[in-house]
C-alpha cells in the first residue's frame, strides 16, 4: 500500500469481497481486497483474464456492490448509498474510459462529450465539450457520429468525455484493448498527459505490463486475491 | 431426432419462452389480430343466421304481396281458392297524439288473422308478458316504448290517431314483421284494420303500403307465387322468405365491408408487430441454433423444431383470439344495433375454428421465411459469433402479402376487393410514412439547436433507427386518426350541418293536406297571427319511360338509380321557380298558357341519365302523361322547404286529386300550435325536423360506436407495434442507460430521457393523426356533403396531447424496466 495514501485517500477499499450464487453454489470472485488511492495518485490493477480485475473496478466505482467489506469513495461509504446516491457521487467527480469506448451511437461526438455535463445540469456544456474535443485533436470531427470515427478517434472522444467534468478520479478499463498498437499508444499518451495536467487520480485495469508500469503503483490480482502493490 | 422428439423439444422451448415473457408482444399481437377478425365473422354470421332462420317470422307470413294501393279482390279470391290462410296490413306514417303532445309514428293496421307466422310479444297492463299469435282488438292499440315516452303515456291511457281514440292495451316488445328495423327511429303503433276507415287517415296521396300475407303448405304457396308473378302490376312486389328484407342484407354487407376495413387495418399493424417480434426472437436464437448444429442437429431438424414451435404458438393464440372475438362480437351487436342480443341465434360453432386457422396463416406467412433461413446458420458461429446473419430472401414479402391478402379476402368476402383494400391501406401507409419522414427530418434539425438533454436524446434515438421510428409513427398515427375522425370530426360535421341550416329555416313539415282543407288551414295560421303558409300540391307518379324507352328498375346498374326508379315520385306543379332552386340548364316556363313540360332536379337527372330535351312519361293513377324536359334545376335541399325532383306547369294535371305539403317555422314555445292544428285536421302529418336531426345523430352515433370498437383494436395494434420496436431495441437501450448510469445519471434523469422519446413519438403521431383527421374532415365536408366547414384547429393540440398520453401510458412499463438497468451492464462485455 502506498503510505502517502493513508490520510488523503479519495478511494479506499477495506477487506472487500464478492460472491455470486450460481446454480445453488456460491462462487467467490473477490476475496478480502484492500487498497487506497490518494489524490493525484495513479494505480494499475493487473492480472490474468478471469482474475476479477473488472469486478473489482465495478465495485470500486460503485457500479456493483461488494458482498462484504466497505468501499469509501470521496469519504462516503458506498454501502450506505442506494443506486441513485452512488450515481450522484459519481456525477462530475468520476470519469470512465472503457475498452469498447461505450459512446452512444445516436449522439454526435460533441453530444457524447456534452452528456456528463448535461447530467450535472451545466448550461455551458456545448462550449466546454468543444474545447475538450479540440484538446484531443478532434475539433474537426464535432458533428461526426461514432460509426464514422476510427477506433482510436472513438477512444479519444471517450477520453474527452471522461475529462470534461474535471473529475477527481478516473477509472479506465483496458483502454487500449480494442485498439491497434499505434492508436493505443496515442490514446495512452493522451490519457496520462491529461491526467497529469488535471491532477486526476487514476485507477487503470490492464493486462499490459508496459502500460501498468507508467502508474505510481501496481496491484496484482490472482484468483480474486490481491497479491500486493509494487512500484 | 424423430418427429415425436422434435415435437417434445419444440414444446419444451415454447413453454420456457412463454414463461420468460420473451414471446409477450408476439402473443398479444396475434391475439389482437385474431380477435378483430373473428369478432366481425361472428357478428356477421349471427345477423345472417338471424335473417334466414327468422325470415318467415320476419314476414309474419310465407309470402307477402306488397303494394302501394289496396289489392283488388281477385287476389284474395285466388289465395282463398288455393286454400291459403290470409291476413293483411296497411302501414303508413301519421301523427299520434295525447293531450298537448304529438309524435310522428309508423302506424300499422292489421287484420284479425295477423300474424300468420311468428309471434307477437307484448307487455300487458298487469305487467305480464304475453306471447302468441293475436291481433289488437278493435278500439285498442299496441305501441312501442318510444311512443309511450314521447307522448308521456302509460298502458291503459288513450291516444289519438286521426279521428280515432284508441286505448293502449299493450307495449310492443317484439312484432314479427318489425323486429329488424334496426335503424328505424320512428315509434310504432299497431291497431285493428277495422278501425282504419274511422280514423280518416287514408286519403288521396297518403303514402301507405298494403300487404297481403298468405301462409300454407309449400305447394299452395308456390302456386300462389306463380299466379301472383304473372299478375303483378307496377307498384307491387312479392316478398318471400329468401328475399326477406333485401335492404337489411345490403346494409349488413356494407357494415361487414366497413368493419372489414377496420379489421384489416388492425391485422396489418399487428402483422408488423408480429414480423418484428419473430425476427428478433429468431435472431436471438441464432447462437443456440449454431450450438444445436455443432452438436449434430440437421438443418432440416432445426427449422422444423422452430416451425413446430410457432405452429403451436399460433394455435394457442388462435384459440385465445377467437375467445376475445366472441366477446367483442357481443359488444359490437349491442352497441351497433341496440338490439337485444338474445334475439339472435348463436354463431356457427365452426367459425371458432377460423381463429386458430387465421392465426396459423398470419404467423406462418410472416415467420416461415426467417425460420427457413435458420438452415443457413453455420455451426461455425459457435466459434465466431460475428459470422453474418442468415439471409431471409425475397420470399418473405411475397409470403407475408399473400397471407394478408388471403385474410383480407376472407374479411371482406371478395378477393378483388381484398386486393384493393390492401393496396389502399398500403398507399395510405406510404403517404403517412412520407409525411412522417419529412416531420422527423425537420424535428431533428430543430433538436440540434435546442439544448435540453431529454429532448435531444429522444430525437436522436428516433433518428438512430429511422425505419423503426417510421413504423412506430405510421402504426400509432393511423389508429389515432381513425379515432379522432370518428369522435371529434364526426361531431363537427354534424354540427356544421346543423349550423348551415339558416336560423329562420322552417322546422316543421305538414303533409297530407287535402284539397278541401286548404282554405281552413290557411285561416288557422292567420288566426294565430302567423303568415299563411305556401301550399304545394303533389301527386304520386311513376316514371314509365325515357324517350319512349321503358324504365326497368331491375336493369339499372346503379343502386341509387334503381331505388329512384322503383319508387313513386311526388310530382308538383307551379308558375314560378321555387325559392332555393336554380336553373342550371334550359329555361323555366313563363306566361299564363304554357305547354306541358317538365323541370327535373339536376342530381336525379344525372343518376337516371335524363338530359335536357328528353321526353319523359309518367303514370299518375293510371293516366299516362308525356312531355319534354325543358329545364334542369339545382335544389338547395337543406333549406327545408318543400322541394321536388320533378315539376310541371299548372293546370296540366287538373283532373288528378292532389294532396298538399307545406313547411313552416315554429318557435319552441309555440309547440301547442301543432296540437291545435291536429285537433282540427286529424289527418295531417306534422314532421318535426329537430326530432329528425336528433334521431339521425343518435343513429350515426350508434353506428360509429361499433366502428370505434374496431378502431380501438387498431390503436391497440399500434401500441403493440410500439412495444415490438421497443423490445427489438431493448438491449441497445439497456446499454445506453447503463452507460448514463455509470456517468452519474439519476434514475429520474433516465426516466426523463426515456419518457421524452415516448412523448416525442406520441406528439408526432398525434400531430399527424390530428392533421390527417382535419384534412379528411375537410374533404368529406367539401366533396361529399358540400358543407361550409371550418377545420377544428383543436385537433392539432388535442391530437398531440392524446398521442402523448397514449404512447407514454403504453410505454411506461417499458421505461420502468429500462430505467432500472444496473450500471454494471456497461462492463458486462468485459467481465
Amino acid at each position: 500500500m502506498n503510505p502517502s495514501g493513508e490520510t488523503t485517500a479519495i478511494l479506499r477499499a477495506s477487506a472487500v469481497g464478492k460472491q455470486v450464487a450460481y446454480h445453488g453454489e456460491m462462487l467467490t470472485i473477490l476475496r478480502d481486497v484492500s487498497l487506497a488511492v490518494a489524490r493525484g495518485e495513479t494505480i494499475a490493477i493487473v492480472g490474468a483474464s478471469g482474475s476479477g480485475k473488472s469486478s473489482l473496478l465495478a465495485i470500486l466505482a460503485g457500479l456493483d456492490q461488494a458482498s462484504y467489506g466497505e468501499v469509501t469513495l470521496f469519504g462516503e461509504p458506498l454501502s450506505k448509498l442506494d443506486e441513485d446516491g452512488r450515481a450522484a457521487l459519481r456525477r462530475a467527480r468520476v470519469g470512465f474510459v472503457f475498452q469498447s469506448f461505450q459512446l452512444l451511437p445516436q449522439l454526435s461526438a460533441l453530444e457524447n462529450v456534452m452528456l456528463p455535463l448535461e447530467l450535472c445540469g451545466r448550461k455551458d456544456a456545448a462550449a466546454l465539450a468543444r474545447q475538450r474535443l479540440e484538446r484531443v485533436g478532434l475539433g474537426h470531427r464535432l458533428k461526426h457520429y461514432p460509426r464514422h470515427l476510427s477506433g482510436g478517434e472513438q477512444q479519444r472522444v471517450a477520453l474527452a468525455r471522461a475529462f470534461v467534468t474535471d473529475p477527481e478520479l478516473l477509472f479506465a478499463d483496458e483502454p487500449t484493448g480494442s485498439l491497434d498498437p499505434v492508436a493505443g499508444e496515442q490514446v495512452i499518451d493522451l490519457l496520462f498527459r491529461m491526467n497529469a495536467e488535471q491532477g486526476t487520480s487514476l485507477v487503470l485495469v490492464t493486462h499490459d505490463p508496459d502500460l501498468a508500469a507508467r502508474c505510481d503503483a501496481i496491484y496484482r490480482l490472482h484468483d480474486g486475491c490481491l497479491l500486493g502493490a509494487g512500484v | 431426432m424423430n418427429l415425436l422428439q422434435r415435437w417434445a423439444f419444440a414444446l419444451r422451448l415454447l413453454l420456457r419462452e412463454w414463461r420468460s415473457g420473451e414471446l409477450g408482444v408476439l402473443l398479444l399481437a396475434l391475439v389482437v389480430a385474431v380477435g378483430a377478425m373473428t369478432s366481425v365473422s361472428f357478428f356477421a354470421d349471427r345477423i345472417e343466421r338471424g335473417l334466414s332462420q327468422q325470415s318467415a317470422r320476419l314476414l309474419a307470413a310465407d309470402l307477402v304481396v306488397n303494394a302501394n294501393a289496396p289489392l283488388p279482390a281477385p287476389w284474395q279470391d285466388e289465395a282463398r281458392r288455393l286454400g291459403l290462410s290470409l291476413a293483411s296490413s296497411v302501414s303508413f306514417p301519421s301523427m299520434s297524439f295525447a293531450g298537448d303532445e304529438a309524435a310522428l309514428s309508423n302506424l300499422k293496421a292489421v287484420s284479425a288473422a295477423y300474424p300468420l307466422r311468428g309471434e307477437v310479444s307484448l307487455r300487458l297492463m298487469n305487467g305480464r308478458e304475453q306471447n302468441g299469435r293475436f291481433a289488437p282488438a278493435q278500439g285498442e292499440a299496441w305501441v312501442d316504448a318510444r311512443l309511450l315516452s314521447r307522448l308521456k303515456l302509460k298502458l291503459g291511457d288513450r291516444l289519438g290517431v286521426g279521428r280515432l281514440q284508441l286505448t293502449i292495451a299493450g307495449e310492443i316488445l317484439r312484432e314479427p314483421d318489425g323486429a329488424l328495423d334496426l335503424y328505424n327511429f320512428v315509434p310504432r303503433l299497431v291497431f285493428n284494420q277495422a278501425d282504419l276507415a274511422a280514423s280518416g287517415l287514408i286519403q288521396e296521396g297518403s303514402r301507405a303500403r298494403y300487404r297481403l300475407m298468405v301462409a300454407g303448405d309449400g305447394r299452395q304457396v308456390e302456386a300462389f307465387r306463380r299466379w301472383a308473378k304473372s299478375h303483378l302490376t307496377p307498384g307491387m312486389r312479392l316478398e318471400n322468405i329468401e328475399e326477406a328484407r333485401p335492404e337489411v342484407k345490403t346494409a349488413l354487407e356494407r357494415a361487414r365491408r366497413f368493419l372489414g376495413i377496420a379489421t384489416m387495418l388492425t391485422v396489418a399493424l399487428a402483422a408488423a408487430a408480429v414480423a418484428m417480434a419473430v425476427r428478433r426472437y429468431l435472431a436471438r436464437h441464432w447462437q443456440s441454433v449454431a450450438v444445436m448444429r455443432a452438436l449434430g442437429m440437421g438443418s432440416g431438424e432445426v427449422w422444423q423444431v422452430f416451425a413446430l414451435l410457432f405452429a403451436m404458438l399460433a394455435l394457442a393464440c388462435g384459440v385465445i383470439g377467437a375467445g376475445l372475438g366472441y366477446g367483442l362480437q357481443w359488444l359490437l351487436i349491442s352497441v351497433a344495433s341496440g338490439l337485444g342480443v338474445e334475439t339472435l341465434p348463436q354463431p356457427a360453432w365452426w367459425l371458432g375454428l377460423l381463429g386458430p386457422l387465421s392465426s396459423l396463416v398470419l404467423l406462418l406467412g410472416l415467420a416461415l421465411p426467417p425460420i427457413l433461413a435458420l438452415r443457413q446458420v453455420s455451426p461455425l458461429r459457435v466459434m465466431r459469433s460475428e459470422t453474418g446473419a442468415p439471409r431471409i430472401g425475397a420470399l418473405a414479402p411475397v409470403l407475408a402479402l399473400s397471407a394478408l391478402l388471403l385474410l383480407a379476402a376472407w374479411q371482406v368476402g371478395d378477393a378483388t376487393l381484398g386486393l384493393w383494400l390492401l393496396g389502399a391501406l398500403g398507399s395510405f401507409f406510404v403517404a403517412v410514412a412520407l409525411v412522417s419522414m419529412a416531420l422527423l427530418a425537420l424535428v431533428r434539425r430543430l433538436a440540434r439547436r435546442s439544448g435540453k438533454l431529454g429532448w435531444r436524446y429522444g430525437v436522436a434515438n428516433l433518428a438512430r433507427r429511422p425505419w423503426l421510428a417510421l413504423i412506430q409513427l405510421v402504426a400509432l398515427s393511423v389508429g389515432l386518426m381513425a379515432l379522432l375522425l370518428l369522435t371529434v370530426v364526426r361531431g363537427d360535421l354534424i354540427n356544421s350541418w346543423q349550423n348551415s341550416i339558416p336560423p329562420d329555416a322552417p322546422n316543421k313539415f305538414a303533409i297530407n293536406i287535402q284539397e278541401d282543407q286548404r282554405a281552413a288551414l290557411g285561416d288557422s295560421f292567420v288566426q294565430s297571427g302567423r303568415p299563411a303558409p305556401e301550399l304545394s300540391p303533389m301527386v304520386r307518379a311513376r316514371l314509365l319511360a325515357i324517350n319512349g324507352k321503358a324504365v326497368n328498375p331491375a336493369k339499372l346498374a346503379d343502386e341509387r338509380a334503381r331505388r329512384l326508379a322503383e319508387r313513386e315520385f311526388n310530382l308538383s306543379w307551379r308558375d314560378s321557380l321555387p325559392a332555393g332552386n336554380q336553373i342550371v340548364a334550359g329555361k323555366w316556363w313563363e306566361g299564363a298558357r304554357v305547354t306541358p313540360q317538365f323541370s327535373v332536379e339536376a342530381g336525379l337527372a344525372d343518376t337516371l341519365g335524363i338530359r335536357l330535351g328528353d321526353s319523359l312519361s309518367f303514370d299518375i293513377a293510371g293516366t299516362p302523361y308525356q312531355a319534354k324536359v325543358t329545364s334542369l334545376r339545382k335544389v338547395a335541399w337543406d333549406n327545408f322547404r318543400a322541394n321536388f325532383f320533378v315539376l310541371a306547369p299548372p293546370n296540366w294535371f287538373a283532373g288528378e286529386r292532389a294532396s298538399y305539403i307545406t313547411s313552416f317555422r315554429l318557435p319552441p314555445e309555440s309547440e301547442g300550435f301543432v296540437s291545435q292544428l291536429l285537433a282540427r285536421f286529424p289527418n295531417l302529418t306534422v314532421i318535426d325536423i329537430g326530432v329528425i336531426i336528433t334521431e339521425v345523430r343518435a343513429v350515426v352515433e350508434r353506428l360509429s360506436r361499433a366502428v370505434e370498437v374496431m378502431f380501438l383494436l387498431s390503436l391497440a395494434a399500434g401500441v403493440l407495434v410500439l412495444w415490438a420496436t421497443f423490445a427489438a431495441t431493448r438491449h441497445e437501450r439497456l446499454a445506453d442507460m447503463a452507460l448514463m448510469r455509470a456517468l452519474g445519471a439519476s434514475r429520474r434523469q433516465l426516466r426523463v430521457v426515456l419518457l421524452s422519446e415516448l412523448a416525442f413519438i406520441g406528439a408526432l403521431s398525434g400531430f399527424l393523426a390530428g392533421a390527417g383527421a382535419m384534412l379528411t374532415g375537410a374533404v368529406i365536408a367539401k366533396e361529399l356533403l358540400a358543407l361550409p366547414f371550418t377545420p377544428n384547429l383543436w385537433l392539432l393540440p388535442g391530437g398531440v396531447l392524446l398521442g402523448m398520453l397514449v404512447v407514454c401510458g403504453a410505454g411506461w412499463p417499458l421505461v420502468g424496466r429500462v430505467a432500472n438497468a444496473p450500471p454494471l451492464a456497461v462492463l458486462r462485455a468485459e467481465l
